[in-house]
């Protein structure tokens, strides 16, 4: 065993240019150098036109000076198939037997589906999925909105510094992105405006076009958007967090409802925000039209600011700023429902987060479809 | 025991000087540690003393703020990276199994990138790998979130020699397993020590493991380390070492030491 640490040393003097020879011939071949992971193919090489069977060949191994667990693997294999080994070292001895000892079993092969199938049964999934998620998009809307009427009801419940980090975070470190998303897209509109309108001579128009998107639709879509982008991924990352470090479990142990501590302060809070993010960001995007009437139609801010009385009126507003509230209470309960939907791994953070984040957007977009056709039957 | 270190063989691996800084808190000051070919060395010391610190130091994760560590004589950051895979295998604390690969495609990796071995030849080699650790064939084609705490050691392990390495590092291979997988551990330590001739550094606060298996045990302390075997680290008169080496938890390692002495 004393002379394993002085054949280690020499083999690591050079082990990136190992070789292993095979010399001899007929049923009795001496293998010499160094049979590891990197010479065993070649290995494998050498002795390929010997795999006849015979019943008496044998391989010496004397010579070799380093031996690893795949080199000793593929000595074992010789051995089974009949080649008996000679002059083994002593301190190859050991990892030989230990190798041979082995109760080797091929990896199972992972079942293959056919293509065709993998889609039917994608399909099926697909399917069952989405019914269970919208059961449960239903079962948590009703559960949060009960806790937070509940809430309302019952204000000692409600956690004031709970909902002011959260308006804190949500709202006021969330200006200055959104304030500048408004009026990138109100000079994105007024552009387009400016370039359709101007062959008909009604590039005027180009300030009602864009004050009347801006306050119905660009404001509030932005807005939501952002926020579900911002504010919805931090409620699924922060609430999975504390899933999968067992907090959750801990509040609930305590006799301390999550929904209650967890849910409706967000639930409040990016309800109070949202409407407000959007008032500023139409506001902003009222500026953004200022700039596009001074440079591209050469309308003074004074003259624009008289004009847009005439070109818009409160419901105008109305309809932008009644959509905040319902977007915001959407995505924070998905932001939630999300979060507390996360198992154990931290991966589930990211898989539940980016669920959150596109189903939040794509609700924000079928809301807001909805509503517009809403104000349209009743005319507003 | 039959570690395979002899004992004024020149190291394999050697930290001179080393000095960690976080901030004003210095974790080790001027510490220099010897590791000779074929000796199972534990690295123990209290929560805070800088033992995943030394272990990211001695693999070249982490650069020190003064001082070296010499692999064969050549700084550990200078060593290229395929030679580095072939040398080092490390097991990290909790696993670090890739979760998008199977268990087989975690111990094939460094062979596919290292190695020109045809893919069968690979997953024979995983399949050994496998079998060496104490792991089922079936185990092969699962994924590491399918896997008990136990089972993810041993992929882990099987990993981390997958190149055959001259060094294997283990940073608490014992924790969170109930005491049977812990044993396993530690035989799985010794046979692969015994048969392969492989250096191993063990991070841990397991008592039973260094009693049992370390050769020799360095002990932080001080922002320095103290090397020794454990008989004589017994007999050290410095408090913290004393109490470490005697208290109720150490006793009954002692036992267990003599049970397996005895065999």
């Amino acid at each position: 065993m004393t002379s394993a640490p002085a054949n280690k040393q020499q083999a690591s003097a050079d082990p990136f240019r190992p070789t292993v020879v095979v010399s001899g011939d007929g049923d009795r071949l001496v293998l010499a150098g160094a049979l590891e992971i990197v010479t065993l193919a070649e290995a494998r090489n050498s002795l390929k036109k010997w795999s006849k069977p015979g019943p008496s060949r044998s391989l010496n191994v004397a010579k070799l000076d380093s031996l690893d667990t795949p080199g000793a693997l593929f000595l074992c294999g010789l051995k089974d198939k009949g080649v008996e080994l000679t002059g083994i070292r002593a301190e190859h001895r050991a990892l030989l037997d230990l190798i041979c000892g082995l109760d080797l079993k091929p990896l199972p092969k992972v079942e293959s589906v056919p293509h065709w199938r993998q889609i039917i049964i994608q399909l099926g999934k697909g399917a069952h999925d989405a019914r269970h998620e919208v059961l449960d998009i239903i079962t948590f809307v009703g559960r949060a909105a009960s806790w937070t009427v509940n809430a309302l009801i019952h204000p000692a419940s409600l956690r004031p510094a709970s909902i002011s980090r959260h308006v804190t975070e949500t709202g006021i470190n969330a200006l200055p992105i959104i304030g500048l998303m408004a009026v990138m897209i109100a000079i994105v509109i007024g552009y387009q405006g400016v370039a359709q309108l101007r062959p008909f001579g009604g590039e005027d128009f180009t300030i009602n076009l864009v004050a009347v998107s801006v306050l119905r639709e660009m404001g509030v879509l932005i807005t939501a958007i952002m926020v579900a982008g911002r504010s919805g991924s931090a409620f699924t990352a922060e609430i999975g967090v504390m899933q999968t470090r067992e907090e959750v479990d801990a509040l609930k142990v305590m006799g301390i409802e999550p929904m209650q501590v967890l849910v409706v302060p967000r639930v409040i809070a990016l309800v109070i925000t949202l409407p407000l993010l959007t008032f500023f960001a139409d506001i902003m995007g009222l500026i953004g039209g200022a700039a596009i009437a001074q440079f591209l139609l050469d309308v003074s801010p004074v003259q624009y600011l008289t004009r847009l009385p005439q070109v818009i009126d409160g419901s105008d507003l109305f309809v932008g700023l009644f959509k905040a509230p319902v977007f915001a209470f959407f995505i924070a309960i998905i932001g939630c429902m999300h979060g507390l939907k996360v198992s154990g791994s931290a991966e589930s953070v990211g898989r539940e987060t980016t669920r959150a984040v596109v189903k939040s957007i794509f609700l924000v977009l079928v809301l807001d479809a909805f509503f517009s056709i809403l104000f349209e039957k009743i005319g507003i | 025991m039959t570690t395979r270190a002899t004992t004024h063989a020149k190291p394999i691996l050697s930290a001179r000087g080393i000095v960690n800084r976080f901030g004003k808190q210095v974790v080790h000051d001027k510490l220099s540690l010897d590791i000779v070919p074929g000796e199972i060395i534990g690295i123990a010391g209290g929560s805070g003393s800088g033992k995943s610190v030394l272990l990211k130091t001695l693999t070249g994760l982490h650069e020190p703020n003064a001082g070296e560590v010499l692999l064969n004589g050549k700084a550990v950051q200078s060593i290229g990276a395929a030679e580095k895979a072939a040398l080092f295998g490390v097991l990290f604390q909790q696993g670090a199994l890739f979760s998008s690969l199977s268990v087989a495609q975690n111990i094939m990796l460094p062979m596919r990138e290292h190695t020109a071995l045809p893919a069968a030849e690979q997953e024979q080699i995983a399949a050994m790998k496998l079998a060496l650790t104490g792991l089922p064939a079936e185990s092969g084609i699962k994924f590491p979130s399918a896997l008990s705490g136990g089972m993810v050691k041993r992929a882990a392990f099987a990993r981390a020699l997958a190149l055959d390495p001259k060094i294997l590092f283990l940073d608490e291979p014992t924790s969170n397993l109930d005491p049977i997988a812990a044993s396993g551990i530690d035989t799985l330590i010794r046979q692969l020590n015994d048969s392969l001739g492989i250096t191993v550094v063990i991070v841990t606060h397991d008592l039973t493991t260094l009693f049992t298996i370390c050769g020799r045990i360095a002990v932080l302390v001080d922002r320095k380390v103290t090397v020794d075997t454990a008989d004589k680290l017994m007999k050290s008169d410095h408090p913290w070492i004393h109490e470490f080496f005697h208290g109720p938890r150490a006793e009954g390692a002692m036992n267990a030491r003599k049970t397996s002495h005895g065999n």
